[in-house]
């Protein structure tokens, strides 16, 4: 969580599972292998959940 | 002293009557039942739960969609025919879809991932002439269009694949397959039933005649033929005439001018004679004598259509091509059809004179059912046919604008006729075919994934043609050739009851088999040819009329010869496996049939009640060097449709007598007795020992439990998504879960159920629930949900945009609800989202009609985020985030967000025998009875549901599931399974309870968890499986105080999802009108509802207005303001009135004082 310096969001493969990064109008499309969906990664924020 | 010898002398009687055993029968070996179950397995693996739905499907990919392109294969221009296209051969391609100029592959996973419809390319080999010299040019693999694919079909890459393959392809083993993905959906296109087409049927219309009539259906034409009797004489009904038509004119119109030859050809019985002579006497009476005289009679009555008063000769050309369509008629010739006609008066005689040989509409052997294949077949037929239309009118087009075109016609052949019509078709239901007159709705449905036995349940679902709302119980009750074909058990209830029906599990359904090789077979077994014979001899005794699919082949004077010669040619593989034989004594006719649409089941065949099958046999499939084609093509099983089954006497079990049957006349054995039922009634454990309603509620709620849906459940994108956490498999199976794969995607959990009275919250079936049990794991389900956001495209590159959440200048968020965006404005998975909160921060451009030119600003977009809904204090967390392109180049963004529930008071739980409950209350484990063991129930259910439903199958399942835990042994219940072994004993499972230290009863002796002291009475307790059913207080619950009205009439909005009112209606008005309480009814009706402060004129009881500048109420209508009165009526009062004077009525108040 820092504003200074905004890391760029990226993106999993739905195949194969690269890491992509996308800009703004992109196609959405896996560099790597050409799959068509993406998936975004587990946030990296703490998170604490309610376990009842 | 006389009872006895009462008892005495009947024991001698019974000595006498045995029959004395002989050498043979003494010496003959013992024959040891077989155990046939291993043919159940093979069967399913070689055919499938679905195989009706793939096999209609392939049958039309492969040979279906080639005769209908044959059938219409050439197109050529108006004004110029040497300016043609030939279609040469067509093929459906694998499934892929061209995006950027090549072509992709696609998998059916990736179809319901991204919205796409599974579809593969229809490709043609075409010859067509290009330019005006007219060059002949020749193209191979030319697409017209994509053709949606069924899952698992031959045309699918998921077609013969194992389960390594299937996983790799994000596919799931157990998914039957048997659906099509269109735009994402899956779809069902579900199985409709019929009545058969193209025979005859006699019955009594609405006014009680006698009718025989005939649906013809052909590739031209659809007709129904009517042959009645009303007051003794004979008329034809025919849509295209005003008036019956007596069928003796019709006779001789046909060429029959002689009526002793019309009276020989329906048969010489003096009776028949005596029935038609009213008929024939009518004739006479309209001095129609000749041919000819009879056209001109019926031209006279022919119903035209248009203005046109020529009739002439109409009448003659409806004979040829109308009444009774399905009879070919051959350069001219009409004889057939009189003959045909012929036949249909001697069935409708034969009725009156016996009415044994009515024919019953019910009978599930005068029932066809149309398939997703046919279904296709017919709109691709359609959209071919308008595609190639359109296209000639394009060509006609371009040619009379002389210009110099290309006269190229495969340029003018549009691929989205086709494709965009059977999109259209399956995603929306509605088959609309104006060229074959069919307007149905609902032929295709969403499949239900709410659990795996709801996806099952839908793949065999029968929906029935005829309006739901006859109160006739004749098509809904069970009919007796049911048996083994539908099943008993699973229908809805409600108003679909009995219609809706359900395929029994070793059921099939027909596909069109080819008639030509049958009728050469026919000939040389010794059918004769009718055109051959004199009218006179077609009836002579001994001779039976063969018919091949409702048309007569000929006749033969050794009809048993020819059915026993046609069935060993049918085992013997020469003709198709589905081809069916029946020979109707009644009748006196040989049908043989090989139509599509027929149900049928394999049966064992037995020579004089010897089953072909033993030991070897089965010891080779369960070696697995046999499989179920090789009985099949051994002729040791065959396939009885429902007719043939008539001629057939079948024996439950090989080794047991049954009743007085002889045992040398039974002719086949049944595979297994627990394929009478179908696949969803299978999971009932014990379903025999059940009232027979319970087993059909049960039905209805395995589709409702949660629980496992597919070994891909977690990588679907369902909208709404339903999963138990800890879902297990029955402790008390059946052999029907264990072959449709229940075990490995169960929906529900054995719990410990203790049969008792417990707290007062356990009445009226609710049940007690174990806190503890809920803590661990108990009942506790998975929602998911999904939620898509779409990225719209505007004109001139504009579109959505979605931003990065906006801070002030300390990185504080601006708004509260935007904490679980990530830096790309998507929330991101794990994170805990509640309601209110944004999911995605989308803006919209704000002027989006016209290019603007210059780069847009930040101020140019209005906030436009997706914001979720959810129940306050609830943890919901982003399961997924999927970001992909649908079809229109958008960028979609779905979501799926879960949400962990346990069971709380209200949710609702049922067992597999139709016994559902809520949960009434949970209580601590401390309170809980227990027993010396520390067993300890999971919850206990009040004894109050026993007695009246009788589900003796609870109970035995209770016991069995007891046994079953301390032996360690999963037992069975399949049903009527304890002859074969395949349901345990009650007398075993007791002794097995007694092995391990408990009461033979299943009762437990248990202490109290309040007083610590013995309960008075032995508890019966055990495990029984349970289902948590998808209605949940959390979806349901729902109060509001003051909340959203509706614009129009200001009153509370309805429904829970506008969070509306709870309307008090007018049952409950005449509760309060009943008992007085007029305030009440004041308050509800008015203040709590849409008061309103009107301005009435006393004088013309009309409304005025009340105007603010003036401080004066005024009347229009008056044109002054002297006699108002203040008032106050419900605002729809108003509304109401208002609404009247747009209609010209004028509604008055008057007003008095009270």
């Amino acid at each position: 969580m820092d504003p200074q310096q905004p890391e760029p969001v990226s993106y999993l493969c739905g195949d194969c599972g690269a890491e992509n990064t996308l800009k703004p109008g992109d196609v959405i499309q896996c560099r790597e292998c050409g799959y068509r969906i993406l998936y975004k990664k587990r946030t990296r924020r703490i998170v604490q959940y309610e376990a009842r | 002293m006389a009872v006895l010898a009462k008892g005495d002398n009947e024991g001698g009687k019974v000595v006498d009557t045995m029959p004395l055993p002989t050498y043979h029968s003494l010496a003959a070996p013992v024959r040891k039942p077989v155990d046939k179950f291993a043919l159940l397995p093979a069967f399913l693996k070689v055919r499938g739960l679905v195989k009706e739905h793939i096999d209609s499907f392939n049958y039309f990919i492969d040979k279906g969609i080639k005769k209908i392109v044959e059938a219409n294969n050439r197109i050529e221009a108006r004004n110029d025919p040497s300016i043609y296209l030939r279609y040469l051969d067509v093929r459906v391609g694998m499934p892929s879809i061209y995006e950027n100029c090549n072509v992709e592959s696609i998998t059916p996973h990736l179809c319901r991932l991204t919205d796409r419809t599974y579809s593969a390319p229809i490709e043609v080999d075409i010859q067509y002439t290009v330019g005006k010299q007219h060059v002949v040019k020749r193209r191979n693999k030319f697409i017209i269009g994509y053709m949606p694919i069924m899952l698992r079909s031959s045309a699918c890459i998921l077609n013969e694949m194992d389960e390594d393959e299937l996983a790799k392809y994000g596919e799931c083993p157990l998914d039957p397959g048997g659906y099509f993905v269109v735009k994402g959906t899956e779809k069902v296109i579900l199985i409709q039933e019929q009545l058969s087409k193209n025979r005859i049927i006699v019955d009594t219309d609405s006014k009680g005649r006698v009718i025989a009539s005939v649906t013809s259906s052909t590739h031209a034409i659809k007709s129904k033929t009517v042959v009645l009797m009303d007051k003794g004489k004979i008329y034809l009904q025919l849509n295209q005439f005003t008036k019956p038509i007596p069928i003796i004119v019709v006779m001789k119109a046909m060429g029959m001018e002689s009526d002793q030859e019309a009276v020989q050809m329906v048969g010489r019985d003096p009776r028949y004679g005596d029935l038609l002579f009213p008929s024939i006497q009518e004739c006479a009476s309209e001095r129609i004598y000749t041919r000819q005289q009879a056209l001109q009679y019926m031209d006279e009555k022919v119903m035209y259509p248009g203005a046109t008063n020529n009739k002439e000769g109409r009448s003659n050309s409806i004979l040829h091509d109308v009444f009774i369509a399905h009879v070919p008629v051959k350069d001219g010739n009409l004889r057939p059809k009189c003959i045909y006609t012929a036949v249909m008066l001697r069935r409708m005689l034969d009725a009156i004179l016996n009415s044994d040989t009515f024919d019953d509409k019910d009978y599930v052997g005068n029932k066809r059912f149309e398939l997703s294949g046919q279904l296709i077949s017919l709109l691709f037929e359609d959209l071919f046919k308008t595609m190639n239309s359109q296209a000639v009118e394009r060509m006609n087009k371009n040619s009379d604008k002389t210009r110099s075109s290309p006269l190229d016609f495969s340029q003018l052949i549009m691929q989205d006729t086709i494709t965009f019509g059977l999109e259209r078709a399956i995603s929306t239901g509605n088959w609309d075919i104006k060229r074959f007159r069919m307007h149905r709705k609902g032929v295709s449905q969403v499949l239900s994934r709410l659990s795996y036995m709801a996806t099952l349940g839908y793949m065999t679902r029968i929906t029935p043609q005829f309006e739901k709302t006859r109160k006739t119980s004749g098509p809904r009750a069970l009919q007796p050739s049911q048996w083994g074909m539908l099943c008993p058990c699973d229908t809805p209830e409600g108003e679909a009851c009995g219609l809706t029906k359900n395929l029994a599990l070793l059921s099939h359904i027909t596909t069109d088999q080819e008639e030509g090789p049958l009728i050469d077979l026919c000939h040389s077994l010794g059918v004769e040819d009718l055109l051959f014979l004199s009218s006179e001899e077609i009836h002579a005794p001994g001779s039976f009329l063969v018919m091949l699919n409702g048309l007569i082949l000929g006749k033969h004077k050794d009809p048993q010869r020819l059915v026993i010669h046609l069935r060993n040619l049918r085992r013997s593989n020469v003709i198709g496996e589905f081809v069916s034989i029946f020979i109707n004594e009644k009748q006196r006719c040989v049908h043989i049939a090989s139509d599509g649409g027929r149900v049928c089941r394999p049966l064992i065949i037995a020579d004089m009640g010897i089953s072909r099958i033993d030991e070897t046999h089965m010891t080779k499939l369960r070696d697995g060097t046999y499989d179920f084609d090789d009985f099949l093509s051994g002729g040791l099983i065959e396939y009885l449709d429902v007719n043939e089954e008539n001629n057939a006497l079948i024996a439950l079990y090989e080794h047991m007598d049954q009743d007085d049957v002889e045992r040398s006349s039974i002719t086949h054995i049944e595979i297994e007795p627990l394929s009478i039922l179908g696949v969803v009634s299978g999971l009932i454990p014990y379903p025999h020992h059940n009232q027979s309603p319970r087993n059909t509620y049960q039905c209805a709620m395995g589709k409702q439990a949660m629980g496992n849906i597919a070994y891909n459940q977690l990588f679907r994108a369902d909208s709404l998504l339903y999963l138990l956490v800890y879902a297990q498999r029955p402790l008390l199976t059946t052999k029907t879960i264990e072959l449709v794969g229940y075990d490995k995607l169960g929906a529900g959990q054995n719990a410990t159920v203790a049969v008792m009275g417990y707290s007062g919250y356990d009445i009226e079936d609710a049940i007690v629930m174990n806190k503890s049990s809920l803590d661990r794991g108990f009942g506790r389900c998975i929602a998911l949900k999904k939620y898509t956001v779409l990225k719209d495209n505007y004109v001139d590159g504009v579109s959505d945009r979605i931003v990065k959440p906006q801070r002030d200048k300390d990185g504080v968020l601006m708004k509260q609800n935007m904490r679980a965006l990530d830096d790309d404005g998507i929330v991101a998975p794990g994170q805990i989202i509640r309601n209110h909160d944004i999911y995605v921060n989308k803006q919209t451009p704000m002027n989006t009609s016209k290019g603007i030119g210059r780069p847009l600003t930040d101020s140019c977009y209005k906030d436009s985020p997706a914001i979720y809904k959810g129940v306050d204090g609830e943890t919901t967390v982003v399961d997924r985030v999927m970001l992909c392109s649908d079809t229109n180049d958008k960028l979609s963004i779905k979501c799926i967000i879960r949400h962990t529930r346990r069971p709380e008071v209200g949710d609702k739980f049922s067992s597999r025998h139709g016994q559902k409950g809520v949960c009434g209350t949970i209580i601590q484990q401390e309170d809980f009875p227990f027993s010396e063991r520390g067993i300890c129930p999971d919850l206990i259910m009040n004894p109050h549901g026993f007695p009246s439903r009788m589900t003796i199958g609870k109970m035995i399942e209770l016991l069995g599931g007891k046994a079953g835990v301390s032996c360690g042994r999963f037992h069975y219940g399949s049903a009527f399974g304890e002859p074969s072994g395949n349901a345990d004993n009650v007398a075993d499972i007791s002794s097995t309870l007694i092995k391990h230290g408990f009461s033979y009863n299943g009762k437990d002796f248990l202490y109290s968890g309040i007083l610590g002291q013995p309960l008075e009475a032995y508890i019966f307790m055990g495990p029984i499986y349970y289902q948590k059913l998808k209605h949940m207080v959390l979806d349901k619950m729902h109060a509001r105080a003051s909340g959203p009205r509706v614009l129009l009439t200001r009153q509370p909005t309805e429904g829970r999802s506008r969070d509306g009112g709870l309307r008090l209606g007018e049952m409950e008005r005449d509760c309060l009108i009943a008992y007085g309480a007029s305030m009440l009814i004041f308050e509800r009706l008015m203040l709590s509802s849409d008061p309103y402060q009107v301005q009435v004129c006393r004088k013309c009881g009309l409304l005025g207005y009340y105007n603010h500048k003036l401080k004066t109420s005024y009347c229009s209508m008056c044109k002054n303001g002297e006699n108002m009165a203040k008032m106050r009526l419900p605002y729809a009062c108003k509304l109401l009135f208002q609404e009247l004077h747009a209609m010209n009525v004028v509604p008055r108040l008057k007003l008095t004082e009270v």
